[in-house]
Order: C-alpha cells, then sequence, then structure tokens
C-alpha cells in the first residue's frame, strides 16, 4: 500500500525547514494535520501534496434547497435499534 | 455544533467541504459542484456528503458524512441526527460514529451516541459500541481519516460494546 501520511518529520526533511516550522505551519491551519493523540501527528500525503502544489479547496457557495430525488435514507435505517436488541416493544 | 442559525449552518457546509478536500479527498457530486445545497425534508435540514480519500484507482474506500438539523425557534436549528462512516471496500471494515433515535438509546443504554465498528464488513460481533460524541462533521471526518490512514483494519475487540 502507498504511504497514506507522513510525520511532521519527514515533512520537516521534504521541505528542509526544521520540525517546529512545521509544527507551527501545521497550528496556523497551513499544512493540513491529523491529530491523533496529543503527541502524535499524520500528514495525510495527498493534502500535503495539493497544499505544496498551491492547490487550494475552493469555497463553495451554499443554498438551500427542496428535496428533488425520493427520500433518503433515514440516518440508522436498517440498524437494530435498542427496542429489537432488547426484545422490548413500547 | 449543536444548535446554529441558518446563516451558520450555511457557513458550516462549506467549511466541511473545504476541510475533506485539504486532506486532499475527492468530494463526490453534487458536492463538488461550485453551489452546493442543504435538503430541506419536512421541518429538518439535511447534508449527505460522500468524499473518496485518495487511493489507487482499483481501490475503494468510502467516507459519508449525514447530519440532520430540526428547526427549534426563529432562525435557531437543532443538531438532531447524525451518520458519519467509513467503508474501506479493500481491507473489508467498517467504522461508523451514530447519533440517532436518540430517545431509545438514552432510555435503554444511557448514551446518546454510539459506534459502529465491523473488521469484517457485514459481521459485527457487537451492535453498537460506546463512543465519544462527535462535535461536528469535521471531528467525525478528521477521526474517520485517523483510523484510514492506520492502513489497518481497526481493533474492535478494543470497544465497549453497550449491548453486554
Amino acid at each position: 500500500m502507498d504511504r497514506l501520511y507522513y510525520t511532521p518529520k519527514e515533512v520537516a526533511e521534504i521541505l528542509r525547514i526544521s520540525d517546529d516550522a512545521v509544527l507551527d505551519l501545521i497550528g496556523r491551519h497551513e499544512i493540513p494535520a491529523l491529530r491523533v493523540s496529543a503527541r502524535i501527528i499524520r500528514i495525510p500525503v495527498a493534502g500535503f501534496d495539493a497544499w505544496r502544489d498551491g492547490r487550494r479547496p475552493l469555497r463553495r457557495r451554499v443554498r438551500i434547497a427542496d428535496a428533488s430525488e425520493p427520500k433518503r435514507p433515514k440516518i440508522g435505517d436498517g440498524e437494530r435499534l435498542p427496542e429489537r436488541a432488547l426484545g422490548l416493544r413500547r | 455544533m449543536i444548535e446554529a442559525t441558518t446563516d451558520e449552518l450555511l457557513g458550516y457546509l462549506a467549511d466541511v467541504i473545504e476541510y475533506a478536500e485539504r486532506y486532499g479527498a475527492i468530494v463526490a457530486p453534487p458536492y463538488d459542484a461550485p453551489e452546493v445545497e442543504w435538503t430541506r425534508e419536512g421541518e429538518c435540514l439535511a447534508m449527505d456528503i460522500e468524499i473518496r480519500p485518495p487511493v489507487g484507482r482499483r481501490a475503494r474506500v468510502d467516507i459519508t458524512l449525514a447530519e440532520r438539523w430540526r428547526p427549534i425557534g426563529a432562525d435557531r436549528w437543532e443538531l438532531d441526527e447524525y451518520s458519519y462512516e467509513l467503508r474501506d471496500f479493500v481491507l473489508d471494515y467498517r467504522r461508523a460514529f451514530h447519533q440517532h433515535d436518540r430517545e431509545d438509546f438514552v432510555r435503554f443504554f444511557g448514551v446518546a451516541t454510539h459506534e459502529h465498528c465491523e473488521s469484517v464488513r457485514g459481521r459485527p460481533t457487537c451492535d453498537h459500541y460506546a463512543g465519544v460524541p462527535c462535535r461536528d462533521a469535521r471531528d467525525g471526518l478528521e477521526r474517520l481519516y485517523v483510523i484510514w490512514t492506520a492502513g489497518a483494519k481497526p481493533d474492535c475487540s478494543q470497544m465497549r460494546c453497550i449491548e453486554d
């Protein structure tokens, strides 16, 4: 499987900057990063590549529209719900 | 975000899509367009975003982010339900964070939210696991991305089954 993420140290080596500079870029939400725990940060490879190439997401315009398609499945549809899980019925 | 104004919800949807694309993910239609929509379903507003993390051409990984917001007053909305899901068709597992049928879950299990974990898709060893509620879709997406980037099946045996 291809690499899915870099560590901050690997990104520092790629960019030839210090580890602290990478953490600063992450802290300023420049480099996209995932905080796995208080001490572990992952930088998704595709997100990093896009950032390094200067590709930035397009900010969408948003509106509210009436549903034009058939109603979507309800959230949790098909799931065994508590009543059934416990053999209870209200 | 549990309550929001209409304007805040409009900005929030744009934020969620932007967030996903910052990670290098591909947002599936119709949310890949310059203009996107909250869908009105009855009184509620619904979001159903499908995201594909960047993987090889033959691999397939889906992340879906779904929410339903219900009106609670003039220009006020409350997050009523959410479903943030990851399905990895290569490693064949599923992870999900859910909030729905809240009254029933609180009454029977004492939790408002739950999680799903299937180390083999479609073969859960427990129907509902305890978990930490997601703050919003960005939080759900980040947590699912952490699971996906681990590059391995999740260890569901480490989670607490709420039906025990």
